[in-house]
């Protein structure tokens, strides 16, 4: 007598993939840091030996057009010390660190009256700057 | 006679979903700036009085200008500028005697700015910024 075999069923159930990428989406969504800068125009200054910071409290930006934004909102360099006096408040050493990002061909007129300024309100500066090979 | 009415399909294809999400996570990747986070960390010591400042008289003294850097009065190339830093602050062991006062001219680029200022803390200066004040005067 001759026993058929079954064909056993080996498809792959396409209904959880729409689940399992919304999953990733949902993951993606969240991992994403909300970046209220990211609209500003400014290309950074090269350097080496370049580290993250470990925390950041504030983001300073002056763009290619010389304005000075904190936290993507344009405030002007006079009152920059005491509203990043604020948003630091009493907060602890290591944990008052301000992201610096200036346009590379912003000239000193402009940026040092700001680092002044983070510095008389205790910020721990952070220049963000893009990585540049070592020349050999 | 009664004829019977086929039911239709109206269900949406689920198998489409799939496709769905995954265009969506595409665009939000596509649509995500790569941002620089990485940079370098700076310490400035907090502005002082004119008082404290008269009290360190051995202070190094750099002047930039749009491209080139001045140590206490002799223009230097970058290179020559990074020796002749680091030979000024290898004797200096107290953290006040490696204060090294950045005063720029108006028209420096930050780019040269950070280049320089990179040089002299990888020396071991500590920076301070030299802004000169403006002041109005009215004149009668």
């Amino acid at each position: 007598m001759i026993v058929k075999r079954r064909k056993m069923d080996a498809t792959i159930p396409a209904m959880a993939m729409g689940d399992i990428a919304f999953l990733l989406l949902i993951f993606f969504v969240i991992l994403a840091r909300a970046r209220d800068d990211s609209h500003l125009q400014w290309k950074p200054a090269p350097g080496q030996e370049l580290s993250r910071p470990q925390t950041m409290n504030a983001s300073v930006v002056i763009d290619k057009y010389n304005v000075t934004y904190l936290n993507g909102r344009e405030i002007p360099a006079v009152s920059l010390g005491e509203a990043l006096k604020k948003i630091l408040g009493e907060n602890p050493a290591g944990r008052r660190t301000v992201m610096f990002k200036v346009h590379h061909e912003v000239t000193a007129v402009y940026f040092e009256p700001v680092i002044e300024a983070i510095s008389e309100a205790g910020g721990e500066l952070h220049h963000i700057l893009k990585e540049e090979k070592k020349r050999q | 006679m009664n004829l019977k009415r086929t039911k239709l399909l109206v269900e949406p294809p689920a198998t489409a979903t799939s496709d769905i999400a995954f265009i969506l996570i595409v665009f939000f990747l596509v649509c995500a700036s790569v941002e620089p986070d990485k940079g370098r960390a700076q310490v400035l010591p907090r502005s002082e009085p004119e008082k404290e400042k008269d009290k360190q008289s051995q202070t190094i003294e750099v002047e930039l200008t749009r491209t080139a850097v001045i140590l206490n009065g002799n223009p230097l190339a970058a290179e020559r500028f990074a020796r002749a830093i680091a030979l000024k602050l290898a004797d200096k062991t107290r953290d006040e005697d490696r204060i090294v006062a950045v005063k720029s001219r108006k028209e420096v680029p930050y780019s040269h700015w950070m280049q320089v200022t990179g040089i002299i803390e990888d020396a071991g200066g500590v920076i301070t910024l030299q802004i000169e004040e403006e002041e109005t005067v009215v004149v009668q």
